[in-house]
């Protein structure tokens, strides 16, 4: 199972070569320095995203409405900034704001039994909505030269904030998801939840914070891009949800909860976002773009078919070996 | 011409069981034949072996003299064999007369589906049967009782030859019960072959002509109603040389204070349940499938909400609102379905094994793997689990040694597990296997642990436990010592009506 594994994220590492490789030779601006730290922008921003709605996954959840809550969020952030507020404090408010969306999301999903995909799908509608009528779907001026430092600041003039932030999450949600009794409890939540309640461990505070986590992180995700861009969008990340489930399920983590590592994560952000931008770069007309992430997504989502088939017929083979 | 139904050598087996023997037997038109047994006797296999959803290992069945072969439930309904199980096969949203037309409904003009004589069509049949249904009301809307009339009315009307009942009576209330002996009997009178399979003895006598008794999956008795009686049957369906595997059990004599008192706990299922279990007792609970035993278990547990009574550990009153409270009280649980409750897959034997304990095997803010592997190690060596590795996935392992892991997951050096209940520890393990289970569960009464053992394998029950507790509809309706229990006196209360 864990060659299995390996042999799979080795695999997606090929993949992701041999993409670069047919983009490149395609067009040699692909490897630009200009257009690699596009890739890492873009990345950083799916992957922020990405790291929430993976940890989700893998405990057996799952927001559909992470893109707008993110959106909704920058806005927030935006709107705070402009009464004159720090931006550290107004970031602050925008990442609890993120927070207490995720546990609305939980009660609903835990306290009221709704399913998770209807009830995110609802609530992103409401965030989408809301975001709309605070600015009147016009873009957020920002004005706080301090923040534009958050989207603009490289680390030894090359690798953007964004992406630094990104690496950070990734190791120290790397080390949560390896090292820890929580993140033990995600992995066994999400394989069996009643199993996991059977045995002490809380699925309803674990699936909670998740819940919590991810709107967090789609905030933040949010705010990041807004920084860069020196304005709030209310509709820039609105198909975040998408590409973060999107890189998550590339990178085995499983649909279904309870597989996954933040190794696999990184190896799913760099091929979907190696894959988009490449799009762009040979210069794929921008509606084809669209239909290609969709198709890219039910790849990787036939691929976890596939997993989860072949886990279904070693369970009855092994049963089967039994009778004999 | 007479019809007749005949089953020869049937045989079948599922892994680790031998879930039907050689079973022979047959039932002529017009007769209606119950179908007796214990849980687990093998009267659900056989119907689903007839109604084409199991296919038997050897053997055949035949009617009207033509052997069938069936590979689906769909051929055997065209050969007319209908089933009606517990579990309606209704769709609530259709009305009466498109549910007992399922599928080829008459046609009129323009080949549309011709409402109207469907309608009169459903009417024709309800009158047949002398009863009061609107052929328009959605099926939904109907009472259980007349929903199974439904079930009936479309088997009837596919022209079976053959109509099968598992456990028709259970949702049933006594005036339902009377209407539905009198379908059966205008059914009778129409020639039809029925099969009756039912725990409830009282029935059997008022409904049907002949029986069949099955027991470990073999034919044990076969009988007229007319000339058997309840004791005669009872004696019929526990009957059978109670091996060495009890006489050579090292048993534990001492048996200390009161650990646990329940008394009068009540939940949505549960209704004024009192038992008290002692340090290093075995108390077993007896009863049939969806007595409340494992109702019982959860309330205890935490598992689900209980609406009133006391649980009392050590003299303190407790009331576990998750179950986690209930394991750092000392309680632990063994659920039923393995697979389903007890185990996450595809996870490891460490992972499984140390699931209650993370919080005690942490260094500083990381889980300590070395000390998670010696604990694990440990318990498979404690249990001989087969495995390979602490690794492994516990999927690849085998009933027995799943159960194990569960087993040594309670019992690690970092629990201090006071109560244990095992829900149906036997379940699906070979029969080597069970004797080294009754063991380790006289060997933890003998560490002091008080021990709820569920089973509905009455042998086990009786044989295992110090004290018996029988159960039935929620309640408990006797208890006893291993030394007064038989078999007989627990069957007689586990199916008191």
């Amino acid at each position: 199972m864990k060659r299995l594994l390996r042999s799979k994220t080795v695999m997606l590492v090929y993949v992701s070569a041999v993409v670069v490789a047919v983009f490149f030779i395609m067009n040699h601006n692909y490897l630009s320095g200009d257009n690699i730290r596009g890739i890492m922008n873009n990345m950083s921003l799916s992957g922020t995203l990405g790291v929430g709605m993976a940890f989700l996954l893998m405990g057996g959840g799952i927001d559909l409405a992470a893109g707008a809550e993110g959106c909704f969020g920058a806005v927030l952030v935006a709107l705070l900034m402009k009464t004159g507020m720090p931006w550290p404090v107004a970031m602050l408010l925008g990442l609890m704001y993120g927070a207490a969306a995720g546990a609305l999301n939980a009660f609903l999903i835990n306290g009221l039994n709704f399913m998770g995909f209807i009830a995110t799908i609802a609530m992103s509608s409401v965030y989408n909505g809301f975001a709309l009528v605070l600015t009147n779907n016009q873009n957020v001026a920002i004005s706080n030269q301090a923040f534009w430092r958050v989207g603009s600041y490289a680390l030894f003039g090359v690798f953007p904030m964004a992406f630094v932030i990104l690496i950070g999450l990734i190791a120290v949600y790397g080390f949560i998801l390896a090292k820890t009794r929580f993140g033990r409890c995600i992995l066994l939540c999400g394989g069996n939840r009643m199993a996991a309640r059977l045995a002490g461990v809380s699925p309803k505070k674990v699936t909670t914070i998740l819940y919590m986590n991810c709107g967090a992180l789609a905030t933040l995700a949010g705010s990041v891009l807004a920084a860069r861009m020196h304005n709030a969008s209310p509709t820039a990340v609105a198909t975040g949800a998408l590409d973060a489930i999107t890189a998550a399920v590339l990178g085995g983590v499983s649909f279904m909860g309870g597989g996954g590592s933040i190794g696999g994560l990184l190896i799913g952000l760099i091929l979907l976002n190696t894959f988009n931008n490449g799009l762009i770069v040979v210069q794929l007309p921008s509606y084809w773009q669209i239909v290609s992430q969709g198709a890219l997504l039910i790849i990787a989502l036939c691929v976890d078919f596939f997993n989860e088939r072949a886990k279904a017929l070693a369970l009855k083979s092994s049963s089967a070996k039994r009778a004999v | 011409m007479e019809r007749c139904l005949e089953f020869k050598g049937i045989e079948k087996a599922f892994p680790g069981v031998r879930a039907l023997q050689d079973i022979n037997f047959r039932v002529k038109g017009g007769r209606v034949l119950a179908l007796l047994g214990e849980n687990g006797a093998g009267k659900s296999t056989l119907l689903k072996i007839m109604s084409g959803d199991l296919r038997a290992d050897a053997g055949t069945i035949t009617l009207n003299g033509r052997e069938m072969n069936f590979s689906s439930p769909n051929d055997a309904i065209r050969a007319g064999i209908s089933v009606i199980y517990q579990e309606r096969q209704l769709v609530p949203a259709m009305s009466v007369a498109e549910n007992i037309f399922p599928g080829i409904p008459p046609r009129g003009a323009l080949g549309l589906v011709a409402g109207k004589q469907l309608k009169r069509q459903a009417q024709e049949l309800i009158d047949k049967f002398g009863l009061s249904i609107d052929p328009a009301a959605p099926v939904g809307t109907l009472s259980v009782a007349y929903q199974q009339m439904v079930e009936i009315m479309k088997a009837y009307r596919r022209d079976s030859d053959v109509i099968a009942f598992d456990e028709p009576t259970a949702p049933l209330t006594d005036a339902e019960i009377a209407i539905l002996f009198d379908l059966i009997r205008r059914l009778k009178e129409a020639g039809k072959i029925i099969l009756y399979v039912s725990h409830r003895l009282s029935e059997i006598f008022q409904v049907t002509d002949e029986i069949v008794v099955l027991k470990d999956g073999r034919l044990v008795a076969e009988m007229k109603t007319s000339e058997t009686g309840e004791q005669e049957l009872i004696r019929a369906m526990v009957g059978r040389d109670i091996g060495d595997t009890y006489a050579g059990l090292n048993r534990n004599d001492k048996i200390g204070e009161v650990l646990l008192e329940v008394s009068h706990l009540e939940t949505d299922v549960l209704r004024d349940v009192s038992f008290t279990l002692r340090r290093g007792e075995i108390v077993g609970f007896a009863g049939l499938v969806g007595a409340g035993r494992t109702e019982v278990a959860r309330a205890i547990f935490g598992a689900d909400p209980v609406s009133s009574g006391e649980i009392k550990i050590e003299g303190k009153p407790v009331r576990f609102k998750t179950p986690k409270d209930a394991i750092d009280a000392g309680v632990a649980l063994c659920p039923e379905d393995r697979k389903e409750q007890g185990l996450v897959l595809f996870r490891s034997v460490r992972d499984n094994v140390t699931m209650p304990i993370l919080a005690k095997v942490k260094r500083g803010l990381f889980l300590d793997n070395h000390a998670e592997d010696e604990i694990t190690i440990d318990a498979v060596k404690r249990y001989a689990i087969k495995t390979p590795t602490v690794d492994k996935i516990v999927m690849e392992l085998s009933g027995g040694n799943q159960q194990k892991v569960i087993l040594g997951r309670w019992t690690s050096s970092k629990m201090t597990t006071k109560i244990l209940i095992l829900d149906e520890p036997t379940k699906g393990i070979d029969v080597g296997t069970k004797a080294e289970v009754y063991q380790m569960v006289c060997d933890f009464a003998g560490q002091g642990i008080g021990v709820i053992f569920i089973s509905s394998e009455l042998t086990e029950v009786v044989n295992i436990s110090d004290t018996i507790v029988v159960m039935h509809g929620g309640r408990v309706t006797g208890q006893m010592t291993r030394q007064e229990a038989t078999e007989e006196k627990v069957l007689a209360l586990a199916m008191l009506d």
